[in-house]
């Protein structure tokens, strides 16, 4: 059975039926079990076909006529390479989507628990069959997440708890990932008053087919705070999915930051629920495409609680051949009284053989609420390239200071430092690639 | 230095300057007055090569290079400096690496090194200190959220960066205090000097008071129409473009 506007399942179907068993702690009843189950309930949808609203830019048929076989092992021996030299603290790392241990360097911290999920399956079972029971939240993709998933991490943060540096996830690849599904999911849990950083970066190797499915489920206790920031870097042939869901509690607040610059298809969705009073939610990103990039931002805003605020801002700047998609869906329930929403998409386009997508949606019950929202689609200021041009910047130089200026913009209230120069570095680097004719 | 024969230019599809001529030389200040819409800001624009004003007919030439097949950027290379009459804002650029930017590309049009970073930092804290401008104005956006006089000021800090051989200058006294005006009248002529040259577009008098010409001209229906030495201005001062027969909106 397929769902109305779903495409099949059948290809992941039978991949799962030879290797299902082979999956990492399949070994284990319960998991099996976990893993069969998730793979039933994915089967009664199938893959999120392209003529549902919410996919209408990003096309998954590409998953049935590819080959993304599963991946049951890895040699892990991969790029090795660490995103941030500057960043200290722990550093967790995921070849092909399976956790590396030899090179991550997990510190120890009283108050986090911090732990690759196979590990956490196999010591903590009672507690981690929870996790999943709780977190199902019925999506056809989230499940075939879970049937297949191949790694990823839990990071518990005891309450009035401070993580002692910002945490690294690495996503890279091997050969192994040549036409294959990488799928990793990962748990975090924020008790009051705790705070976090996580910088997640995506790397894909020499040019390979893969498809990476990334869900990260979290939850941010009251007064706690969560950063998440996201590089996207994967391989021009991959197609890379990272979906983030959150519940953001009283006064919490959840910032999630991305950058996307790799892979043939992206989509980004991040869905936060602001379940308490007066809890905030930021989500910023750049989406940088050309030459057949196609990166699609599905934001999902649920205002649940009064007195909430979110503010999202997006901006795009795509190139000979390049396109993109932002659908911004904010959800104001009936008691959601005095709510902030704010939203913003700006596109710059550089060339006609571009293509930027903009869809704000507002489902708005509660009556004494603010929100806006403000999509732009334009080339760059004519003025402010001949203003430049005038004090001796040519061309290509008045461009690029424009643009970077444009993206920069996105970026310039991140604290942490590295983290802001290296988006303002790969945004730099994305610049002055030339477009291939 | 700069010879302007029979220029014509067209804006829009519309004709502006019709026949203009004009010719500075080394060392000269010259002030170009004249009705709104005359055409002198398309003049400005048609000298450092704003795109859409399409010259049709005429020559410019700068130190014997016929300037008119050079880029806008090219011509900041060989030594123009535009005083913008509104100037732009710019979100995202700070001023400092918006002038850093300027100076290393004027200075690789020469062939000349980038200026190291401590040079470049000390030589802008001491033009934005003579201009009297808040250093910390060098970190924000440019002409983002500046008043009209704090952009016109910000235009005199970057034409004393950039060290300009001929500067234009549209409109660069209009919003100005008395105050700001005799800081930027300061800074023109501390440009002054036997090797260069400045053409001052302006509405009013007052400004030829600090900067006083050598010469005065007014353009109207697109040609000069009139050229003298600065009692021109005063008389026009008093008289009006009408005392000297010259219909205000002729253009
Ligand atoms: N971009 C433009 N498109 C069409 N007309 C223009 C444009 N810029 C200027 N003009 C017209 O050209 C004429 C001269 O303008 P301008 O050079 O700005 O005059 P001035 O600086 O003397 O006041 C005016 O009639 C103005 O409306
Ligand atoms: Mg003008």
């Amino acid at each position: 059975m397929t769902a109305k506007n779903h495409l099949d399942g059948l290809k992941f179907k039978a991949q799962f039926d030879l290797w299902g068993g082979s999956l990492p702690r399949s070994e284990l009843a319960w998991v099996n079990m976990l893993r069969q189950e998730a793979m039933a309930k994915f089967l009664q949808f199938g893959l999120p076909g392209p003529k549902m609203e919410a996919w209408k830019y990003t096309n998954l048929g590409q998953l049935n006529s590819g080959n993304f076989d599963l991946l049951t092992s890895s040699d892990r021996a991969g790029n090795e390479t660490a995103p941030f030299e500057s960043l200290d603290g722990s550093k967790i790392v995921f070849t092909d989507g399976f956790y590396n241990k030899a090179t991550s360097t997990i510190e120890s911290q009283k108050g986090v628990k911090f732990l690759s999920l196979n590990d956490y399956m196999k010591d903590y079972p009672e507690a981690a069959q929870k996790l999943f029971n709780k977190k199902d939240d019925g999506s056809s993709l989230q499940n075939l997440n879970t049937a297949i998933m191949t790694g990823g991490y839990v990071l518990f943060v005891d309450e009035n708890t401070k993580l002692a540096g910002p945490i690294q996830i690495i996503h890279n690849t091997t050969t192994s990932s040549e036409n294959k599904s990488i799928t990793t999911k990962c748990f975090i849990d924020l008790q009051d008053n705790s705070f976090a950083q996580m910088v997640e970066t995506f790397i894909g190797s020499d040019e390979h087919n893969y498809w990476r499915h990334h869900v990260t489920e979290a939850i941010v206790g009251k007064n706690a705070v969560l950063e998440i920031y996201q590089i996207q870097q994967e391989s021009k042939k991959a197609i890379h999915t990272a979906d983030t869901h959150v519940d953001v509690d009283q006064r919490a607040n959840f910032k999630h930051y991305s950058l996307n610059l790799g892979g043939k298809i992206s989509r980004t969705e991040i869905k936060p629920t602001l379940t308490g009073l007066q809890s905030n939610v930021d989500l910023r990103g750049a989406f940088l495409g050309r030459n057949g990039n196609s990166h699609d931002v599905f934001t999902h805003m649920k205002h649940m609680f009064p007195e909430g605020t979110s503010d999202q801002i997006y901006r795009g700047v795509l190139d000979k051949g390049g396109k993109s998609s932002f659908q911004g869906k904010v959800y104001v329930a009936k008691d959601a009284q005095l709510t902030n929403a704010d939203q913003s998409n700006k596109n710059l386009i550089l060339d006609r053989n571009a293509e930027a997508n903009s869809k704000p949606e507002l489902l708005i019950y509660a009556d004494d609420v603010k929100c806006s929202h403000g999509a732009t689609v334009g080339e760059l200021d004519a003025e402010a390239l001949y203003y430049l041009k005038s004090r001796g910047l040519d061309q290509n130089a008045a461009k690029a200071l424009l643009v970077e200026a444009f993206v920069a913009e996105v970026f310039e209230d991140i604290k942490l430092e590295p983290v802001r120069l290296k988006y303002l570095e790969l945004a730099l680097n994305w610049l002055s690639e030339e477009t291939k004719e | 230095m700069l010879e302007i024969k029979n220029l014509h230019v067209e804006v829009g599809g519309q004709k502006i300057l019709k026949g203009l001529n004009l010719t500075i030389n080394d060392g000269e200040v010259h002030a170009i007055m004249g009705p709104n819409g005359a055409g002198k800001s398309t003049l400005s624009y048609a000298i450092c090569g704003k795109p859409g004003y399409e010259i049709t007919d005429g020559s410019v030439t700068f130190k014997g290079k016929n300037f008119l097949e050079l880029e806008a950027s090219e011509r900041a290379g060989e030594g123009v400096f535009l005083g913008f009459q509104y100037p732009v804002e710019i979100p995202g650029v700070s001023n400092i690496n918006f002038l850093r930017a300027a100076i290393n590309s004027v200075r690789k049009y020469r062939n000349e090194g980038e200026m190291a970073a401590g040079d470049f930092l000390k030589l802008i804290r001491s033009k934005a200190a003579e201009l009297e401008m808040d250093p910390e104005m060098l970190k924000r956006a440019v002409n983002v959220g500046f008043s009209g006089g704090e952009k016109k000021r910000n235009e005199m800090v970057q034409m004393s960066m950039l060290d300009p051989i001929l500067a234009v200058l549209d409109e660069t006294d209009s919003g100005l205090d008395i105050d700001a005006l005799r800081i930027v009248a300061d800074g023109i002529n501390r440009m002054r000097c036997p090797e260069k040259s400045i053409l001052v577009i302006t509405h009013y008098q007052r400004l030829l008071d600090y900067v006083v010409p050598d010469f005065v001209h007014v353009l109207a229906n697109g040609k000069i129409v009139k050229s003298g030495d600065k009692t021109l201005a005063i008389r026009l001062e008093k008289e009006g473009y009408a005392g000297l027969g010259i219909e205000e909106n002729a253009a």
